[in-house]
């Protein structure tokens, strides 16, 4: 009798434990689960790669690929900007790194640039691809130390970015023929 | 059996609804939340729920149940209100005349609903033919019409609908697999309420003098 009762002693209290398990389960698996749908919500990934590259750089171990990034800083130093941006976008899938993201804004200026005129389309990419290597810049500041670019911070690039889409009495001075691209 | 219905299985259902329910899938994928609209249509069905019988909310929140077992109760409440919120947004047309006589529809629907009072059963298939009907609608109907091309289809609802400016019932048509994706949204929704731990009757039944009377649970 007694060994009866101490069994469905130990059985209950089994249950019990049981429950508050499934029951702590349930609860992280949920929040995590919310948290995840909330993070898809407010970045909007388009891609697989994006997702699974947004979600390594949350944990902290998303990586560029540093042969394509090699290849893309040849190209871009080759003026080839349209080869370039392919290889960056494949060094930084998920749109994760600041300093690719640099580069491709770079490379949108140095195509547009013209003596002439710049090409307001190619300025407006470069204008979005600052304003994402900002935000994902710590504290939205930006410095890439390389010799071969004339401007090393996001604030240079982007406003000479918005500069050249601005249409004002600057653009009828006919000395910006003489003027550099950086 | 039931705690992990009550902490995992129905919440994950709720929330894969909040997920599929706001794709959209056109040129771009993007996650529509739900506007504060069909947010606060969503507390209206909640209440028609728990009004039902098919959600017990004292069986999720109790003073005789633990703190873990009422947090799981409140994030399950939780849940359901966002499930509900995105299965009805998914179903409401994106612009134009539909929307806006979509989202009055389904406002006096759940007045309507709520002042029935009906049970469990004919709620559950209230839903399932009010969702069924209006996914026909926005899915077959609508992005029928709006769909680029002269369809035999196209033709024979223009037709049905003559008369009508047909601009006023044009819409952005999605990928086709929206139109699955939404369906899977609403089936789980559906499939989330009939999981819920629920009475089988509800507890109030007005009577013939009008006050309410608690009828014991068979």
């Amino acid at each position: 009798m007694k060994s009866t009762l101490e069994r469905r002693s130990c059985g209950t209290i089994d249950n019990g434990m049981k429950e508050t398990s499934t029951r702590a389960l349930g609860l992280g698996l949920v929040v995590t689960y919310a948290a995840l749908i909330g993070w898809l919500y407010a970045r909007q990934p388009q891609t697989l790669a994006q997702i699974t590259g947004g979600l390594t750089d949350v944990v902290g171990v998303y990586q560029v690929d540093e042969q394509a990034l090699a290849d893309a800083l040849r190209f871009f130093r080759n003026d080839q900007f349209v080869e370039a941006r392919i290889a960056f976008e494949r060094a930084d899938p998920a749109v994760r790194d600041a300093r690719v993201q640099f580069y491709i804004a770079y490379s949108y200026y140095r195509q547009g640039w013209g003596r002439v005129y710049h090409d307001d389309r190619l300025y407006a990419e470069g204008l979005d691809a600052i304003d994402r290597a900002m935000a994902l810049a710590p504290g939205g500041r930006l410095v890439v130390d390389d010799p071969a670019l004339a401007m090393h911070t996001g604030e240079e690039l982007k406003g000479e970015l918005e500069a050249g889409l601005r249409f004002d009495a600057s653009d009828f001075n006919p000395m910006r023929v003489f003027g550099a691209r950086k | 059996m039931r705690a992990g219905r009550e902490a995992i299985v129905v919440p994950v259902i709720f929330l894969t609804v909040l997920l599929l329910g706001g794709l959209r899938i056109a040129d771009t994928a993007v996650l529509v939340p739900p506007s504060p609209y069909v947010l606060l249509l969503a507390v209206l069905l909640v209440r028609v729920v728990v009004q039902s019988g098919a959600l017990a909310p004292e069986l999720l929140l109790a003073s005789d149940r633990s703190e873990l077992a009422n947090l799981n109760g409140v994030v399950l409440l939780a849940t359901l209100w966002l499930a509900s919120a995105q299965a009805l947004a998914v179903l409401i047309p994106e612009s134009g005349v539909p929307r806006l006589a979509f989202s009055v529809f389904f406002l006096i629907l759940l007045l309507n609903t709520a002042a029935a009072s009906p049970d469990r059963h004919r709620l559950l298939r209230s839903l399932a033919v009010t969702f069924g009907a209006a996914f026909v609608v926005k899915f077959v109907v609508l992005h029928g019409l709006s769909a680029p091309g002269d369809g035999a289809v196209k033709r024979a609802l223009l037709a049905l609908v003559d008369g009508v400016t047909a601009g006023a019932l044009v819409q952005e048509v999605p990928r086709p697999i929206t139109a699955y994706i939404a369906l899977l949204a609403v089936a789980l929704f559906l499939l989330g309420v009939f999981l819920l731990p629920h009475r089988e009757r509800s507890p109030y039944r007005e009577l013939s003098d009008g006050s309410n009377a608690i009828v014991r649970a068979r």
